[in-house]
């Protein structure tokens, strides 16, 4: 039964997948093989790190108040750093347990609950802590994150005393609101999405759902317990209380991450950088050249055109007429970034140039065509097709160099309060994708971003999405990788040649000669019409197009989940035709094994671009 | 450098000539990116270990290559009071409230000048300034120069830490240069109640401030409104630090079957030389540690130090981190076999060794980068003997004894010899005790090729 149990878990929550795709955020994945993570700087035996022992990080707090958010931000830095982390939300038990549609007796959350509801408050906890033993005893994890509200000082203090008794570490993590607004806006982006509230006006279901939580658990007591590992966070990081957190390195770290997090909702936004005038190359700093320009401008215009949309529709759906969050701009100190920047300076919004968000350094393949390196370095070209994401030219960078010279990056962009846009070169959005998107290192340098996009990611408290916001009426040559790019597609297997699409290398001359009919890979699902399934996400008129959705019958084999909830077993999707030649956007579903090594790839192409390179080539 | 075959160490040696260095933080184009300035401010009553903490922020700072620098107050007023009694501190007396103010005016216009000639990120406010007047007015200083400011509160009520500083103060204090330990300890005493007299914590009347508040040596911590990943990464390495005395024990490896043939790197066994200093360390340790001192011992998880460390009855930690600088295609050649295949490599390395990475290895630049945890967790600790690697014992030292990083790959870390570290208030102490087993030298010269000895 208790086997069964754990399946009925992953089958109905949401964020249970089976596998990543590099579109979906992958950070309730367990990782099937062991592999470094993006940030990780060496491996262990153990598969432990840091000599930091086992850790179950415990949440308090009551609903509302960010515990969601914070464990699974929490999980996505660990695991960036290659820390075995995996979080167990106790609602997701409680879900599995009672039932679709079902919710829990009333007094399931007092302290003086009946006989049944301590029962089944009792078979609930029992199968979330078996699952929790056998992640850190059985599965080589280090930190196991224990996701539920944990309002009772006594029931602390046991577990404690549990976890204790298995040599695991046990480390608490309040957050407290007494910021009324906070609160609201968290319970609107998170908790009136279910069922029960179809049909209410949003400020309706909010006060719904405050005075049901007021009434369901009266009892809440904020950690006081002076001889426990704790960490308070008061309104979203304003303050923060830690208490006995010098037992190791981990726990420290954690406090490190936790000081630049907050709970507060708020989008993150990519852009590629304009093409520039004269040749480009890293070393040499362009300027923008008027197609850039015009870039820039369709770009800052679409953002601001897409912004007010998505406000005018959380209005309509009886959302507070607030005015937009503010949006802060990022770019790196390269002139071409600085200067995509100028047309939104110009409406008003800041900007901040960060010097450690310089692309990957080439190395010798500055300014090097392809063949040239091929030629000059057979020997690199075969071991970076090998582990793209670690290799690194001699005296470039590597993307696993680029991901740890990213972190105070990272941290400030869990700092950031504004909605942010981050305008930057293809390999800094990469990693930077990777880490909100908790993608494996391998897919990393496979990313795509074409200029005709902005992406951008949503928080949700569970996972993040994200969507593409097309950009209008821009010319094709603009649109490919960058000209210095230095990264192997790897081509998705099975795909039939009819379907390449067209899209991706409509011009030779300044981006990817070797890209002609190389499919490309997409960090995100851009599926057609047809197929939208996501319930909760207004879609409206800019080209913005929904990620949430999955291919009719890509990877239904598990007869026992249900079928919206089948994940997709393909991680290659293609992208939809958009240019001459190309066929229907198609989303394809690997026969055999997932994953790109299925099949016979077509040969690998290095995408190391210059502007000069004979296009026929 | 070598005498009848005993290698002679000379750690801080300073090889001359041009460095390389670290990169200017502009794109050659005059574009600037926006850089922060932080105002760390030191609050708290004397002997609670403010200078001491100072001091390790501006080490840690130096070591990530953050330029950071201390203003200590105290410097400033000795200039016209270098021996003051404790009457001197009382408030009571207006003429010593006028002189330190004073010097807290200069020390403060000092580092707003400092500030605004770019010559660093950080300063550090060394003072106690225990008083919620004297943090208002200081915040306002900063805050009319566009600089950031972060209070760094150490209270601590446990007696003997406090006796312990004092014990230290009253030996190191330029205050109390050549008097009687007893009588500076006794005015030290009188000085530190004058200051209870007026202290005020910080509190919530200052919540619009961005403080840490580290209260019982960092057995909890308090962080209000941090507002950048600087300040958060400031204040995660304070977390991590305690003011207890202690220190730290570091070793190379024996002697090892590579270092015999001059290669670099690899796994090898240690020499038949190499084992009898695994034989000698633990009297060594003994003699420098002396008894009933808990020690925690540290190796990589290479065989040598391993192997080195294998008589020693103390729990012991293996850390990847703490294996050597890899040097990737280099792995298992000499210097002159390097020189011979990679001319332009070995050239590049003597130019800028610290941020030279070999062919499908590290940098020195990487190496502190992967030596973070260990730097957090020697902070949390108490004594730790680390056995471990010439490069390895390089950045570790320099962290420790404040060395620039263009100078750290160039120090001499001899075989056989063990270095003791001990942290004090205005410096760290250094200490060697030697081995009398010879090694071959590994140590290559800029510009040389090295023929070992």
């Amino acid at each position: 039964m208790d086997t069964l149990l754990t399946a009925e878990v992953a089958a109905n929550s949401p964020r249970f997948r089976r596998r990543s795709s590099t579109f979906v955020d992958a950070i309730h994945d367990l990782p099937e093989k062991e592999e470094m993570a993006p940030a990780q700087l060496y491996s262990t035996e153990s598969g432990r790190l840091f000599h930091s022992g086992r850790i179950v990080i415990v949440t308090v707090g009551l609903p509302a108040r960010g515990k969601t958010h914070i464990s699974v931000a929490v999980a996505r830095y660990l695991r960036w750093l290659g820390v075995k982390t995996h979080v167990f939300h106790l609602g997701d038990y409680r879900r599995a347990t009672l039932g679709p549609g079902k919710d829990v007796p009333d007094d399931y959350f007092f302290v003086n609950a009946s006989p049944s509801s301590v029962l089944l408050r009792n078979k609930i906890l029992k199968k979330c802590r078996e699952d929790i033993y056998n992640f850190l005893e059985h599965e080589n994890g280090q930190v196991a994150i224990y996701d539920a509200v944990n309002a009772i000082a006594a029931g602390r203090r046991s577990l404690a005393r549990e976890f204790a008794k298995h040599g695991i570490q046990t480390l608490f993590i309040e957050s407290q609101c007494n910021n009324e607004r906070i609160i609201e806006e968290n319970v609107r982006s998170v908790k009136i999405s279910s069922p029960d509230y179809i049909g209410w006006s949003e400020a309706d279901a909010v006060k719904d759902y405050l005075t049901r939580i007021a009434s369901r658990i009266p009892h809440f007591e904020t950690m006081e317990e002076m001889e426990l590992h704790w960490i308070k966070l008061i309104n979203a990081g304003e303050r923060v209380l830690v208490n006995k957190c010098a037992f190791g390195y981990l726990s420290q770290r954690i406090v490190f991450y936790l000081l630049n997090l907050h709970i507060k909702s708020r989008r993150t936004y990519f852009a590629r950088a304009g093409t520039t005038t004269t040749e480009d190359s890293y070393k040499a700093d362009a300027s923008l050249s008027p197609e850039g320009e015009d870039y820039a401008q369709k770009m800052g215009e679409t953002l601001i055109q897409h912004r007010e949309a998505e406000r005018q529709a959380l209005i309509d759906r009886g959302g507070p007429n607030d005015a937009l969050k503010s949006l802060t701009i990022w770019t790196s100190t390269r002139r071409r970034t600085i200067e995509t920047s100028h047309y939104l300076a110009s409406k008003g919004y800041r900007v901040r140039q960060r010097s450690q968000m310089s692309q990957m350094n080439p190395g010798v393949c500055e300014r090097l065509s392809e063949k040239r390196i091929r030629e000059k370095y057979p020997e690199e070209v075969a071991k970076h097709e090998q582990d793209p994401y670690h290799h690194r030219y001699p005296r470039a960078e590597s993307y696993h160099d680029l991901a740890v010279r990213l972190e105070p990056i990272i941290l400030e962009l869990e700092r950031e309060n504004n909605d942010l846009l981050i305008i930057a070169h293809e390999s800094v959005l990469r990693v930077l994708y990777g880490y909100l998107m908790a993608c494996n290192a391998q897919d990393i340098p496979k990313l795509d971003f074409p200029r005709n996009e902005i992406i951008e990611i949503i928080p949700a408290s569970y996972n993040n999405s994200a969507k593409r916001i097309h950009i209008p009426d821009l010319p094709e040559q603009l649109i490919p990788g960058s000209p210095e790019d230095i990264s192997i597609p790897v081509p998705p297997s099975n795909m039939p040649s009819g379907t390449q699409s067209g899209a991706i290398s409509p011009f030779t001359g300044i981006g990817t000669p070797k890209m002609q009919g190389t499919p490309r890979l997409t960090p995100m699902h851009t599926p057609t019409p047809s197929i939208h399934v996501a319930p909760n996400v207004a879609l409206d008129s800019l080209g913005i197009t929904n990620t949430a959705p999955l291919p009719v019958g890509a990877g239904a084999t598990a007869t026992s989940v249900p079928s919206d909830l089948v994940e997709r077993v393909s991680e290659r999707v293609e992208r939809p035709a958009k240019g001459p030649g190309g066929g229907p956007g198609t989303a394809y579903s690997g026969g055999g094994p997932p994953g790109h090594e299925a099949g016979t790839p077509p040969p690998q192409p290095l995408r190391i671009m210059e502007t000069n390179v004979d296009p026929n080539s | 450098m070598a005498v009848n075959g005993v290698y002679k160490p000379d750690m801080n040696r300073v090889p001359t000539g041009e460095f390389f260095l670290p990169s200017r933080r502009t794109n050659g184009f005059g574009v600037q990116a926006e850089d922060t300035k932080i105002c760390v401010i030191m609050v708290g009553l004397p002997a609670r270990g403010k200078s001491l903490i100072a001091q390790k922020v501006v080490r840690y700072l130096h070591w990530l290559s953050i330029k950071a620098k201390i203003f200590n107050v105290g410097q400033y007023r000795r200039t016209a009071t270098p021996n003051p009694t404790a009457e001197f501190f009382d408030t009571s007396n207006s003429e010593g409230e006028k002189l330190r103010m004073a010097a807290a005016e200069a020390a403060v216009s000092d580092m707003c000048r400092y500030f605004a000639n770019g010559e660093g990120l950080i300063a550090i406010l060394d003072a106690t300034n225990s008083t919620k007047a004297r943090r208002r007015w200081v915040q306002e200083r900063c805050r009319s120069e566009g600089i950031e400011t972060l209070y760094v509160e150490s209270k601590c009520d446990e007696e003997s830490t406090i006796m312990s500083n004092i014990l230290e103060v009253k030996t190191t204090s330029p205050d109390y240069v050549g008097q009687d330990p007893e009588v500076a300890a006794q005015d030290f005493r009188n000085r530190i109640r004058n200051y209870e007299k007026v202290y005020q914590t910080i509190d919530e009347d200052e919540s619009d401030m961005t403080y840490v508040k580290l209260i019982d040596v960092g057995q909890r911590v308090i962080i209000n409104q941090i507002q950048d990943y600087l300040q958060s990464r400031v204040v995660y390495y304070l977390m991590n630090l305690h003011i207890r005395p202690r220190s730290i024990w570091l070793s190379r490896h024996g002697e090892s079957k590579y270092n015999l043939e001059g290669k670099i790197g690899g796994d090898a066994d240690i020499s038949d030389r190499g084992e009898l200093y695994a034989k000698a360390l633990p009297g060594l340790v003994k003699k420098s540690v002396g008894d009933n001192r808990k020690l925690t011992v540290w190796t990589s998880t290479l065989k040598r130090t391993i192997q080195t460390a294998r008589f020693l009855e103390f729990e012991k930690l293996e850390w990847k981190a703490l294996d050597e600088l890899d040097s990737g295609v280099c792995d298992g050649l000499t210097y002159a076999e390097i020189e011979e295949r990679y001319p332009d490599d070995f050239k590049q390395r003597d130019e800028d060794k610290y941020n030279y990475r070999y062919l499908g290895g590290e940098s020195y630049r990487d190496v502190v980068i992967r030596l973070e945890p260990i730097i957090m967790e020697l902070e949390r600790s108490e004594n730790i003997l680390i056995v471990t690697h010439q490069a390895i014992l390089r950045c570790i030292y320099a962290y420790f004894m404040n060395v620039p990083q263009e100078r750290s790959p160039w120090m001499e870390v001899p075989l056989h010899t063990l270095i003791k570290l001990t942290p004090k208030a205005y410096s760290t102490q250094e200490e060697r005790l030697k081995a009398d087993i010879p090694a071959v030298s590994t140590f290559r010269e800029k510009g040389s090729s090295a023929k070992h000895q």
